[in-house]
């Protein structure tokens, strides 16, 4: 099936169009088997994808408007793959676990359109079919909080939208210099990536695309200081939103400095890795030291998401195949761990209408399997080794030490102070006495939670033994983006901070 | 012997008289008025310039505006008769209905 | 045939667990303890049978299960290598945790999450066997997080508990002592982190043996700061000052868990990892002294602060941080497989002397204030001679296995001619006879101290008495096989044998430290042995107070540490986060706003009006235009 990455993308869009006609009783029903049908044709795709292919594959071409050298253009390789996985399943799980019954046709035809955006943005080749999918990923997500959201819901929802939208447009600008560029040297105009690659730019061009290009991610990631409108979303969203946001619409910001930054513009990239290490790093202890102050459950996740957030952004700019692949790697375990971690907040929620911790406290003893749950994730979240989340956070400070010891020494106390906000919210909310009247009646975990949460569970546990199926097709890619950077960089500094991994030396 | 500027210099002229009617004119029909002064003005640029480049196209230009003006006018003074009939007066100051 | 007896070892406890996490939410069923403890033997069978094997031909069994991580030039396996040294540590620990195990059936008898309780314990056992048996420091890294959160778990384990007030209890809850201990490992940790990065970009590799054959090519500074990241590693498990405080806490955790985990096995990874990465020490001279006195330091600052302490299992565990300290310094002086025999002689003798503690717990149904115990001699006979046996060989009295392997560490310093260390600890191994015959003698000696009428103190269950005797057995003739012992690990460790000077004063060395050890036996039975005579004015000295109060240093951390970053904490975020980043932005909307907000008194509805601004616009662009056509 040749044509399989446009079913991928449009199937959720059309299944979500014909939507409008499915009886509301059985809209649920008809989300999940949708989204099921996705998490199984992306699965396939990940069966038939070859992992030992390290460049772009199932491309498919159409040219759109070719004076201006726009086609619809999509493929996939290794990076992206997993995080379009991602994407059906957490779009599948979220559906599945999703507790919401107020205009629940609505909510199931605004996630199936969402789900083809986010496909759409891992999956585009051609810039400006990127910018169209990464845009329109804001609608749904806006209606979402919009109108499910929390008493401060068009705040958040607000701020969200014009925040994140300011950051594409002038990512925007970038890209149409880009084109711009690109027809001044060749003659043609060209929106496809793949072209853009192949570009050698002058330092003083890469340096000012890549700021307009970075404004556009670091917005999305979000990087320190622009953050400020995750913990609004995350505080307003119900649980689905948080979910979707956490999972997979943060990594279209650090999946963009993959795609994007590091290849078109190696030697902008290099020059930039002690601001952005810098920012990263206050990332990383600012926003921890913040959630640890939180009251809110979910604010804590939400902020721990951009101390994680942090991680990811140091491992891209280590410039070798260990940071780089650890990075990726991280995205998933991330969009993983903190997807549960939202769901787990939302069971809770549901049941008591607050997450304030100071009204929990021993839950432990009243919801068991929620507490082991609840617990197997902080341990993923906090890097413990055998779990999904030590693999990437590991590979990304080995691959940080190498550009600075000093730097990963600071990045890497986020494994004490990730633990100590971590394990206070255990402590407070499962651990001591039940000391509230209302905790002593909760009911555990229905069999539409456990079912939901189970597969999470058994993810994690599986990639954090036996990473390699999803590791090797990542790590391909990233050594074959490194040979091609390092031959691309044109000043001697870039070329010596690229390291190519020894295995990939000699030819592509 | 007059010249190009003594034609531009008319025209300024008329064209200032035009703009100053627009500016400071509240009657809807008396600003119509100033308008039409104010293409005038404009008409007596073009045929001077024409002419004096020998080039035929500003003259053209000139019967071009004479026509739309005359359209124009005839558009307009049908909207203004419903809007008097309307609301009764042509004073604009009466007229703002759409404060923002 | 060996490689099965591999996973056997290694895979028992963690089918132990897992069976017993089945149950796990289940009413207390005994079977699922005994199943656990009959698979706990089973790992200790088939470490046994491969510690023969590796005895008697001298061979190690490499095994590789399969690829672990892999990316750029990064491959780490799970394997696992069974040598002299790893050997023994399977053997040690399988046989103390099949003990505890057994302990536990009885011990627990009465809790709701008996169940529960064993499939943490065998966790912990799973985690603590990949850390002696991985083949590289990444396998070890994952046994060593392992046993953490299992740790994490078992000192928790009575979760239900509030916190309450430093002064009511040390360790305030057991929920905050089991995150106390999380995070101070997770300190030591990043530089274990730290230690593996220097060795990955400076060797290429984490598999020990290419990183020990690669040594001779690095750099004195990259092997200094390899063998100190590491021990801060080290230190971090193991306890060692300044990061001690989480030890004497765990104590909240239940007593077979003192026993097995804050006892003989998993503090004692820190000395495993000095000793394990032998070749890399053995080169770094300065750190390795470092190492050695600062074990010196910690084993008379334990001991100092054991020396008025109240508390039964706080005693033995200050004693434990003190013998960590020995062992420390006895590695950092290079006497490896000397290190290495007492971190085994210790395990037996300190795991009994902890499960004695529990029987005492419970018959004065968790009384742990020894000023309030006293003529349990009576009742409970045969703890009574185990804790002897056990503070017997503690304290060195020869023929007790502490007498060789302690004695061993206090000669070597001799021997190096480090005579500070070695007048330290020799003044140790008195204070340590003295605290723990105060304890003996004020648990069991002199008159009962607590309410006979409400209390009656029984003996623990037979079986379980029974199966504490092999810990007993070890602890009296382990030191008979110190010299088999060196032959077979030095085949892998380098020997250390003491000078021809040191031998000859051998006899004087001994007696040095035999009358230090019975003077502090003699000190303590005056004192105690017929009962408890307060000293007010002793306890009210400032000396006194400030060892009951471990120097105040727990006190110290919480003000200096713990506060400020709660404080600092809340600072960024009501102050900075929302004060000033996310005031800026929304100041930018508001501008944005504000600014459409006041032009919209320009939309009069007035078309003059709007003429007039047309204008302007007009005039502006022209004068625009003028400007830039005049600028050219």
């Amino acid at each position: 099936m040749d044509n399989i990455l446009s079913v991928l993308v449009f199937f959720p869009a059309i299944a979500g169009l014909l939507g409008f006609v499915v009886d509301k009783e059985s809209a649920r029903t008809y989300g999940i088997t949708v989204a099921a049908i996705e998490l199984f044709l992306s699965l396939w795709l990940w069966f038939s994808f070859d992992s030992a292919n390290a460049g772009m594959q199932f491309v498919e071409m159409i040219p759109l408007i070719p004076d201006f050298g726009v086609s619809y253009y999509i493929g996939v390789d290794g990076i992206s793959l997993f995080i379009i996985i991602m994407a059906a399943l957490m779009t599948l799980i979220g559906m599945m676990s999703m507790s919401i019954t107020k205009n629940i046709k609505n909510m199931i035809i605004t996630l199936l359109f969402l789900e083809m955006t986010m496909i759409g943005v891992f999956v585009a080749l051609d810039a400006i079919i990127f910018y169209l999918f990464w845009e329109l990923s804001l609608v749904p997500m806006l209606y979402i909080i919009g109108a499910w959201g929390g008493p401060l819901r068009v705040y958040a929802s607000i701020k969200f939208f014009l925040y994140t939208f300011a950051g594409s447009l002038i990512m925007l600008v970038g890209m149409l210099f880009m084109a711009y560029v690109y027809h001044n040297l060749t003659g043609v105009w060209s929106f496809a990536i793949t072209d853009w690659y192949a570009l050698v730019l002058p330092v003083d061009y890469q340096l000012w695309l890549f700021a307009a290009f970075f404004f556009g991610f670091a917005i999305k990631v979000p990087m320190f200081p622009f953050h400020t409108w995750l913990p609004y979303a995350h505080g307003q969203a119900p649980t689905i939103g948080s979910v979707i946001l956490a999972a997979v619409l943060l990594k279209m910001g650090t999946y963009g400095f993959v795609r994007f930054s590091l290849p078109m513009f190696p030697d902008a990239s290099v020059m930039m890795i002690t601001p952005i290490a810098v920012i990263s790093i206050i990332m990383i202890i600012y926003t921890a030291m913040v959630a640890y102050a939180q009251k809110d459950i979910k604010q804590v996740i939400a902020y721990s998401s951009v101390s994680h957030m942090g991680i990811i952004m140091l491992g891209i700019f280590a410039m070798n195949a260990e940071g780089i692949s650890g990075s990726v790697f991280q995205m998933l375990s991330h969009g993983i761990v903190s997807g549960a971690l939202f769901m787990l907040v939302g069971v809770i929620y549901d049941r008591r209408h607050t997450k304030l911790m100071s009204e929990f406290g021993g839950l432990a003893s009243v919801m068991p399997k929620y507490a082991v749950i609840f617990g197997i994730m902080l341990m993923a979240a906090v890097g413990l080794p055998l779990t999904i989340g030590f693999v990437g956070e590991f590979l990304v400070l080995l691959g940080f030490y190498q550009v600075s010891p000093i730097m990963t020494i600071l990045a890497g106390t986020s494994i004490i102070i990730g633990a100590i906000y971590m394990l206070a919210v255990y402590k407070k909310s499962f651990f001591g006495p039940v000391t509230n009247e209302a905790n002593k009646t909760l009911k555990d975990l229905d069999a539409k939670e456990t079912w939901s949460l189970v597969p999470l569970v058994l993810i994690v546990i599986w990639l954090g033994i036996y990473p390699k199926p999803v590791l090797e097709p990542i790590d391909n890619s990233v050594k074959a983006m490194l040979v091609f950077m390092d031959e691309k960089a044109i000043t001697k500094e870039a070329k010596d901070m690229i390291k190519v991994a020894k295995s990939s030396q000699g030819g592509v | 012997m007059i010249g190009l500027s003594h034609y531009l210099i008319v025209s300024a002229l008329i064209f200032s008289i035009g703009l100053m009617g627009v500016l400071r004119r509240r009657n809807l029909l008396m600003l119509f008025f100033a308008t039409e002064v104010m293409l005038n003005a404009v008409n007596i640029a073009f045929a001077a310039i024409s002419h004096y480049y020998n080039d035929l196209t500003g003259q053209m230009f000139a019967f071009f505006i004479i026509a739309i003006a005359a359209s124009e006018v005839a558009v307009g003074l049908g909207i203004l008769i419903v809007l008097y009939k309307k609301h009764g007066t042509l004073d604009l100051d009466d007229l703002a209905s759409m404060k923002g | 045939m060996m490689e099965n007896l591999v996973y056997i070892a290694l895979f028992a406890p963690f089918a132990s667990s897992l069976f017993a996490a089945l149950f796990g939410m289940s009413p207390r069923q005994t079977f699922v303890g005994i199943i656990a403890s009959l698979l706990l033997f089973t790992s200790f069978v088939a470490s046994a049978l491969l510690a023969y094997y590796v005895y008697t031909t001298g061979n190690s069994i490499h095994v590789t299960m399969m690829e672990w991580i892999s990316a750029g030039d990064l491959t780490i396996p799970f394997g696992f290598l069974v040598d002299q040294v790893s050997v023994t540590m399977m053997t040690v620990v399988t046989l103390v945790s099949t003990v505890v195990h057994i302990y536990s059936i009885g011990y627990m008898d009465h809790d709701k999450s008996f169940n529960r309780f064993f499939s943490y314990l065998s966790a912990f056992v799973f985690s603590m066997m990949i850390l002696v048996m991985s083949d590289n420091f990444a396998g070890l890294f994952i046994g060593w997080e392992g046993v953490g959160v299992c740790s994490w778990l078992l000192i928790g384990f009575w979760y239900h508990k509030a916190d309450v007030t430093r002064d009511e209890n040390p360790s305030i809850s057991p929920s905050w002592a089991a995150n106390e201990a999380f995070i101070v490992n997770r300190i030591a940790d990043l530089g274990m982190l730290v230690g593996l990065f220097i060795i990955y970009w400076n060797v290429g590799s984490l598999q020990y043996d290419v990183v020990f054959s690669a040594l001779p090519n690095l750099s004195g500074s990259v092997l200094n700061a390899a063998a100190l990241a590491l021990f801060i590693g080290a230190m971090g498990k193991s306890a060692q000052f300044p990061l001690h405080t989480w030890l004497t806490d765990a104590m909240e955790g239940p007593t077979p868990v003192s026993a097995l985990i804050h006892a003989a096995t998993m503090v004692t990874a820190g000395v495993f990892l000095v000793i394990r990465a032998n070749p890399i020490f053995s080169m770094t001279p300065e750190v390795s002294f470092f190492i050695a006195a600062l074990g010196t330091f910690v084993a008379f600052f334990a001991a100092s602060m054991a020396l008025v302490n109240r508390d039964l299992k706080r005693i033995i565990a200050f004693s434990t941080l003190s013998q960590l300290g020995y062992m420390f310094a006895a590695a950092g002086l290079g006497a490896y497989w000397i290190a290495l025999f007492h971190l085994a002689a210790h395990a037996f003798f300190k795991a009994l002397l902890f499960l004695g503690a529990g029987n005492v717990m419970h018959a004065m149904h968790d009384e742990l204030d020894i000023f309030k115990m006293g003529g349990l001699k009576k009742a409970m006979n045969w703890t009574y001679a185990y804790m002897g046996v056990a503070s017997l060989a503690l304290a060195g009295i020869p023929v007790f296995a502490g007498f060789f392997s302690k004695d061993a560490i206090i000669e070597t310093a001799f021997n190096e001619g480090t005579y500070v260390l070695w007048a330290i600890l020799v003044l140790t191994a008195g204070m340590t006879a003295f605290y723990s015959f105060r304890q003996v003698f004020l648990t069991f000696h002199g008159k009962a101290r607590y309410d006979e009428s409400t209390l009656h103190p029984h003996e623990m269950y037979k079986f379980v008495l029974i199966a504490m005797s092999p810990l007993a057995l070890l602890a009296v003739i382990a030191g008979f096989f110190m010299g088999g012992f060196q032959t077979f690990v030095t085949k892998l460790l380098p020997d250390y044998v003491m000078s021809e000077h040191t031998h000859h004063l051998i006899w004087v060395l001994t007696a040095v430290v035999l009358v230090f050890a019975v003077g502090g036996i003699w000190l303590a039975y005056k004192k105690y042995a017929n009962g408890l005579k307060r000293d007010e004015e002793l306890e009210n000295s400032f000396i006194y107070k400030l060892l009951a109060n471990q120097y105040y240093i727990p006190q110290f951390y919480e003000e200096f540490i713990t506060k400020p970053y709660a404080m600092l904490s809340e600072k960024m975020w009501t102050s900075v986060d929302m004060k000033i980043v996310d005031a800026t932005v929304d100041g930018i909307a508001k501008l944005i706003y504000k600014s459409g907000d006041g032009s919209r008194k320009m939309q009069t509805g007035n078309l003059s009006n709007y003429l007039n601004w047309m204008a302007v616009g007009a005039v502006l662009l022209l004068v625009v235009a003028a400007i830039s056509a005049m600028l050219g």
